[in-house]
């Protein structure tokens, strides 16, 4: 386990006796893990009570304060576990992945395609576009509903997946394309223009240069659209009807009705449940984050 | 790249009328690459977003109760913004916040990507335990979470009984329950998180190694190395955090409903402009705000890009 | 400006114009037929339904029902953009509160042209006669009713000695009851009944007023306003009811989770929700009232059923909504899950047991005492309903005077119903 040169929490000195500094390196890395947990502690508190609601009997969930459940059941799994209306719990499992998925594969592609050109083009109307693109962030989304639902309904794509799809596809989510262009703005010049020399085209520099260079971006830019679009809830309520089109989202509300009975218990176990598939894609995929860059191509 | 010049800040350009690549002149075949590169964008932008936009824009115009044909006012809705207490509670509450939540969530955001950005045993778990709050989003069962914390005699009003505060309990408390949304917000701080770590791997090595060798300490290290290098990736979180804090919906439609409990402290500007627009059919008037909203925050992002000139350095930008 | 208004328009009605062609209704309807019917409710309320629609598929062949539920907030924001969007399902279910939002606005389909055919309503209870017409057209039909009632801890009450809620009993009454069990048990006497507008609804009623006016308008004063408030400011001055600190807390439970307080004002079909939150007995009673002759209670269409004025098969639309409401075997199925029942062949069908047999006798012992409805509640009112929830609140923290919360009310008020 090496701790050169990682940057300013880097707590191993330089130049000292090697045994001291061996010795001075345990403890720094005993220190980095007792304030990691310490931190950690606080912040998972709340999750931790998520967890306990979980197994806690429905009707003492709300205004329950304690952190261990009293009597801890498994009933709100297996209630969760049942599905509803004739539909099977995995069915909303599949629709909510089938979402996400295409998703990610959507926003990925068209965000590094735009941000590419907005960030190592140059051509008449990028400022104008740019500007476009970014005030697009500025509005707020309640007032589009109802405008963008006129348009698909006229495409005549109402209840089905197109809607909640299209945009990620064609690079409407200004953020990723953003932040696309933040990292690829980043990239140093002496890269391409040494590709450039080599015979590369705009497609060569692109994929071989600029792509790679961009992983953590993209990394970055596809566990977020993972996780957003598994949580999204508008989307989806709006646009579809039909109920075994629903995603987990619209599932998980309809254990809570302010007219009827809510059941706290099966939302909070399902809410556990639907945690998982998006811990274990956070978990695959950020280890993709930890490759730093390395830039040998920089010259002094 | 000279290791000395790493030290030495560099201004790169906005997005202005000056090109990003001062250094090239425009070379043969750019601007077809642009659209074609630009092509699925302005596709979407056509089809999808434009419409809406300018839908929304006459709307605002109108007196529009979503179901009959909307009426042409002119400027009347903008007018009546004006003397609409609501509307200036709900500036005032959405302000504080903003000014509130987005440094504390970046500060908490810089300081655990620091903490993690390290070669450790374990280090994926820890990321995903720090990212863990936010996959949860924004969602029922976060807000009954939020409210069991914060409620009379529970964790929070415990702990700071110990040190001798008593609240109360700061759920049903006006003067803290924007706070409590503020401490929400910085406790998912697990996307500006990421952002951050990426934009550290970024950094090249090499720059670290000869800064130690130039005999530059920690602190020495992270101002002059650390920061310019990440500085495209600090004004992305900035810029998002602030323009997604004007616009904070969800957290705050869950816990205080669409009247802002308790007491109007609250109501948000979203939260208010949904209330108009979906619960009293007032989309005009809804999309009035909408567009208030666009220019104020507009504003403020054309400063934060104006300033950005000034410390954002982009290493593709060279002179 | 004439030419930025052109560009406007015409970029907004691409965007804007829902195309389709207006529904012509033709009367014989022939051929396979799908409908879509919407509704609120949880999980359970559409396993309910799911059966009810597979008989109906079964005993109509020819029709095909497609089902969408969603929770009560949603369901009202999708409908809203769905109808903007011309897009409205061909049956749903709709809430008194927004039933003249919606047929002011012309989206509702008049079912009076289907009555007596395809629609049966002869059998709905007598307090639902002309319930969910508005101005001489029927925009809805009831499925189930509800009335404002006491709920009370009889527990709290035999402690404190104060003689259980009944008619004839006075608002002084109510008062001092809650005085008392404040003073002998320490558990609060009710919840701040200010804080509701049904309430006013019923001391208006009680005194032969009503909430709104024949033509939309606020049916009482500034002054009867400021007296109603001050009896919530008393109450708080006196320590007698729920603090309002708490009750904001709670959210989403209600006071009876933790034995917070004894009694409370609300819709009586809540007793099954109460019942499933809290071990404590909870009973019905009647409201207080000074004038024991008129205790302003009245059956509350709980839901209704509508059609979309854009329907292709207004027919069937109408066979389905007099399905779902004259059918003993829906009535069977559902219990009391919407409500109880509207009509007389559905409550007989329906077995009710627990707490909702408990509803049931306790409407049966006020009956002669449930006058006819007010009139669906003008366009606004929900905004009307929220402006009082909302500025009582701000009352009850003592933030503004009565005097400042009425004038705010009365502008508010003024506001959303002159448009």
């Amino acid at each position: 386990m090496s701790s050169s040169g990682q940057g300013a929490t880097n707590p191993a000195g330089i130049g000292a006796g090697r045994r001291r500094a061996g010795r001075r390196r345990r403890w720094g890395s005993i220190g980095w893990h007792l304030a990691a947990l310490a931190l950690l502690a606080v912040i998972l508190y709340p999750v931790a009570w998520v967890v306990s609601a979980s197994f806690t009997p429905s009707a003492s969930i709300i205004g329950d304060l304690e952190l261990l459940p009293r009597d801890p059941t498994t009933d709100n799994y297996r209630r969760a576990a049942e599905g509803m209306a004739g539909i099977s719990v995995w069915r909303f499992f599949w629709n909510s992945t089938v979402l996400a998925v295409l998703a990610v594969v959507g926003t990925v592609a068209s965000s590094a395609l735009a941000g590419y050109a907005f960030a190592r083009l140059r051509f008449r109307g990028r400022s104008t576009m740019f500007v476009l693109m970014i005030s697009t962030l500025l509005l707020p989304f309640h007032v589009l509903i109802v405008p963008q639902y006129a348009v698909f309904q006229n495409l005549g794509l109402v209840d089905t997946y197109a809607p909640l799809l299209l945009g990620k596809f064609l690079a409407a989510e200004a953020f990723f394309v953003f932040l696309m262009v933040q990292f690829m703005r980043n990239i140093p010049n002496e890269l391409d223009e040494s590709a450039r020399i080599d015979g590369a085209g705009q497609w060569g520099t692109f994929w071989h240069i600029i792509l790679p260079l961009s992983r953590p971006a993209m990394i970055t830019t596809a566990i977020f659209t993972f996780i957003w679009t598994w949580n999204d809830f508008l989307g989806p309520l709006i646009y579809l009807s039909t109920p075994d089109k629903y995603p987990l989202p619209l599932a998980l509300q309809l254990y809570i009705d302010q007219t009827t009975l809510s059941d706290y218990g099966a939302l909070m176990a399902m809410s556990m449940l639907a945690l998982l598939p998006v811990i274990g894609f956070f978990l695959f995929f950020q280890r993709f984050l930890v490759e730093g860059v390395s830039t040998s191509g920089l010259k002094g | 790249m000279p290791t000395n010049a790493v030290t030495a800040t560099r201004t790169g350009p906005g997005f202005d009328e000056r090109p990003v690549t001062p250094s090239r002149r425009r070379r043969p075949g750019d601007g077809l690459a642009g659209y074609l590169f630009l092509s699925p964008w302005i596709v979407g932008m056509l089809l999808l977003t434009i419409g809406p936009m300018a839908a929304s824009l006459y709307l605002s115009f109108t007196d529009y109760n979503l179901f009959t044909t909307p009426e042409w006012i002119g400027i009347d809705n903008y007018r009546r913004l004006f003397d609409d207490s609501r509307w200036l509670r709900s500036v005032q509450v959405t302000g504080m916040y903003v000014l509130l939540a987005v440094p504390v969530k970046l500060a908490a955001a810089l300081a655990v990507a620091m903490l993690l950005n390290s070669q450790r045993r374990g280090q994926g778990i820890y990321r995903a335990a720090f990212y863990g709050p936010s996959l949860i989003g924004a969602s029922v069962s976060v807000a009954i979470v939020w409210k069991a914390l914060f409620s009379d005699d529970a964790a929070v009003d415990r702990l700071l009984s110990m040190v001798g505060i008593r609240t109360g309990g700061w759920v049903g408390n006006p003067d803290f329950s924007l706070l409590m949304l503020v401490l929400l917000a910085a406790w998912q701080f697990g996307a500006p998180m990421v952002i951050f770590l990426a934009g550290l791997k970024q950094v090249p090595r090499e720059l670290y190694e000869a800064a130690e060798v130039d005999g530059a300490g920690r602190w020495r290290r992270f101002w002059s190395v650390t920061v310019p290098m990440i500085s495209p990736v600090i004004f992305f979180n900035l810029l998002l955090e602030t323009i997604n804090s004007f616009q904070i919906f969800t957290s705050a439609y869950v816990i205080g409903g669409r009247n802002g409990s308790p007491a109007g402290s609250t109501l948000f500007y979203t939260v208010y402009l949904y209330d108009r627009g979906f619960t009293d059919f007032r989309m005009g008037y809804a999309s009035a705000m909408a567009w208030m909203l666009l220019l104020g925050v507009g504003l403020v992002t054309a400063m934060l890009f104006r300033t950005a000139r000034g410390w954002v350095h982009y290493s593709g930008d060279n002179r | 400006m004439k030419r930025f208004r052109t560009v406007l328009a015409t970029s907004a009605a691409l965007a804007l114009i829902a195309t389709g062609a207006a529904a012509c209704g033709n009367d014989s309807e022939s051929g396979p037929v799908t409908l879509r019917y919407s509704w609120w409710g949880n999980a359970d309320r559409a396993d309910l339904m799911q059966q009810a629609i597979d008989l109906f598929e079964d005993r109509n062949p020819d029709i095909t029902v497609t089902p969408s539920f969603q929770e009560y907030e949603a369901y009202w924001q999708k409908l809203t953009t769905e109808t903007a969007g011309g897009n409205m399902p061909d049956v749903i279910q709709m809430d008194f509160s927004y039933l003249r939002e919606y047929a002011d606005r012309g989206v509702l389909y008049d079912l009076d042209d289907q009555t007596g055919d395809a629609l049966v309503l002869d059998d709905l209870l007598a307090g639902f006669d002309g319930v969910g017409e508005v101005d001489d057209a029927r925009y809805a039909v009831p499925i189930g009713g509800n009335t404002w009632s006491m709920f009370y801890n009889p527990a709290l009450f035999t402690q404190a000695d104060v003689p259980a809620p009944q008619v004839g009993w006075t608002w002084a009454d109510y008062h001092a009851a809650m005085a008392a069990i404040k003073s002998t048990t320490g558990v609060y006497g009710g919840g701040n009944y200010t804080g509701v507008i049904y309430n006013l609804e019923a001391q208006l009623r009680q005194e032969g007023g009503a909430l709104f006016t024949e033509d939309g308008q606020l049916g009482f004063d500034q002054e009867r306003l400021a007296r109603f408030w001050q009896q919530g400011q008393d109450l708080i001055a006196q320590d007698v009811v729920l603090p309002v600190e708490t009750a904001v807390q709670i959210k989403p439970a209600s006071l009876w989770v933790d034995d917070l307080a004894a009694s409370d004002l609300g819709w009586d079909n809540f007793l099954v929700r109460y019942a499933g939150e809290t071990d404590t007995e909870i009973r019905l009673g009647p409201l207080p009232s000074d004038d024991p002759e008129r205790l302003g209670q009245y059956l509350k269409p709980a839901m209704l059923l509508s059609a979309s004025a854009r329907t292709e098969h207004p027919e069937a639309a109408a066979k389905l909504i007099s399905f779902m409401i004259n059918d003993p075997e829906v009535g069977r199925i559902f219990g009391g899950n919407r409500g109880l029942p509207a009509t007389n062949a559905q409550r007989e069908a329906a077995e009710l047991d627990g707490p909702l047999a408990d509803v049931a006798a306790y409407e049966e012992t006020i009956a002669d005492q449930l006058t006819q409805a007010p009139p669906a509640p003008p366009r606004g009112a929900g905004g009307v309903e929220a402006a009082f929830i909302r500025i009582s609140e701000e009352l009850h923290y003592g933030r503004i005077s009565v005097q400042q919360a009425v004038d705010q009310f009365f502008t508010e008020a003024e506001d959303i119903l002159q448009s």
